[in-house]
């Protein structure tokens, strides 16, 4: 898979890489079961920190994308289907959204609620 | 298949039939004057430490050249091959006939009259040279010969002809392409070759062990290859930081995407050379097919191999315009 970062931009690169991947998934050009580069391999392809791919690695992990095993590096999950991808993005849209409008962890919250108990 | 593959596919069969019909003829016609058990294995010094049947020794020639000869004739007739790299090829076919067939017959020679399981068949040191120097001479011959016949053009190759798919890079981006090659093959001969040394090892073929496991130990590295690509150029790498198979961006002059036929350009799996090219063969398909500077092709088969060279060409591009 195609990984591009921008050493320049605001966002840091952790974020970065893990957005290349989520992209990925969503477009169908990584499918479950595939093995992701060794962070090592990773950050010396793109001349960043191994802890830096580590934290993209991470927050993928936490979103259910990718599994991290000893040795068998990272493997994109069974679950990971191009619209799980899709709706992680989303949530991220909406939550960079909703601190820009400065609002706080409980209105957001909230809000997600309501829209679950109105469905 | 067209006349004229036809036509290079017989000429590079010739030397492997002449060689089979010799050595099968050699054997018929001095059936009476050799033993049922042939002298078929020789230590250093010449002397017989292993015998073979006559079925045995029918069985490997036949099977030998029938098998390399068809590959040979594949490979001329459908690998790609043009120029000089064509009459390379031709002259490794009669390279092989000729020597192989060479030593095969000498085989045959020492065992004359020898009598059942004689401990006097030597087999002298100058053989395995004779059997170089007929390799050599056929190998001159097919080079020539192959230029007699109808060579295969070069196709247009410039870098335009090589496609011109590239990947819109914003400045500054740093951009790397990487996809895992696995194959259900590599972990299987890794894993045959490290048993079958270890059980060796303590059967006590010690030289043949330790031999065994230094093979088996590279494509064990290389049990689930990964490709990339990047500003390094395009690497393939094991599971251990060496050894790895890296082609930098300055040899490289463009990359394309295409399928590829192990059997037929490669003649076979696994890293291999052949004139005019080197390959990472895991499978035949889609691959990554990268012209060198020079004129060599490098390739490897990997999913996804549209995108990655597309990336090799924007970041040769780039590189380029930096300099």
């Amino acid at each position: 898979m195609l990984f591009r970062v921008d050493p320049t931009s605001t966002v840091p690169l952790g974020d970065q890489i893990a957005a290349c991947v989520r992209r990925a998934v969503a477009d169908g050009a990584v499918v479950p079961g595939e093995r992701l580069p060794a962070a090592r391999v990773l950050a010396e392809s793109l001349g960043v920190n191994v802890h830096t791919v580590l934290r993209g690695y991470q927050q993928l992990r936490e979103e259910g994308l990718i599994e991290l095993r000893r040795g068998r590096g990272a493997v994109v999950t069974g679950g990971a289907s191009p619209h799980r991808a899709r709706l992680l993005e989303h949530v991220r849209d909406v939550v960079a959204d909703a601190r820009e409008l400065g609002m706080t962890e409980a209105e957001l919250l909230a809000l997600i609620r309501a829209e679950l108990d109105n469905t | 298949m067209n006349r004229k593959n036809v036509g290079r596919a017989t000429l590079v069969a010739l030397p492997f039939l002449l060689a089979l019909i010799v050595d099968l003829a050699l054997l018929a016609a001095f059936r009476d004057r050799l033993p049922g058990q042939l002298a078929s294995h020789f230590e250093a010094g010449g002397q017989a430490n292993g015998h073979a049947g006559r079925t045995s020794y029918v069985l490997v020639t036949v099977v030998l050249l029938v098998v390399t000869g068809a590959l040979w004739a594949t490979m001329v007739a459908k690998g790609n091959f043009s120029g000089r790299a064509y009459r390379l090829l031709v002259a490794g076919g009669y390279a092989f006939a000729g020597f192989f067939g060479y030593l095969m017959a000498a085989v045959l020679i020492v065992n004359l009259d020898a009598g059942e399981g004689a401990p006097g068949v030597s087999f002298p040191m100058w053989q395995p040279a004779a059997a170089l120097g007929v390799g050599a001479l056929a190998a001159g011959l097919g080079f020539v010969l192959a230029a007699l016949g109808p060579v295969p053009q070069q196709p247009d190759r410039s870098a335009e002809a090589m496609g011109g798919e590239r990947i819109v890079l914003a400045d500054g981006e740093v951009a790397g392409w990487a996809r895992s090659a696995d194959s259900w093959w590599l972990p299987l001969v890794a894993l045959g070759l490290l048993v079958l040394g270890v059980v060796l090892f303590f059967v006590g073929n010690w030289s043949a062990a330790v031999l065994l496991l230094i093979v088996g130990v590279l494509p064990a590295s290389f049990a689930r290859p990964y490709v990339s690509v990047d500003r390094r150029g395009i690497t393939v790498s094991g599971m251990l930081p060496w050894p790895r198979i890296r082609v930098p961006l300055d040899r490289i002059e463009a990359a394309t995407s295409r399928d590829i036929n192990a059997l037929a350009e490669y003649g076979g799996w696994g890293y291999r050379i052949r004139p005019g090219r080197t390959g990472v063969m895991i499978r035949s398909g889609e691959g990554i097919v990268v012209r060198l500077a020079g004129g060599r092709d490098f390739a490897v088969t990997v999913d996804d191999s549209a995108t990655g060279a597309a990336l090799l060409n924007t970041l040769v591009d780039r590189r380029r315009a930096g300099h």
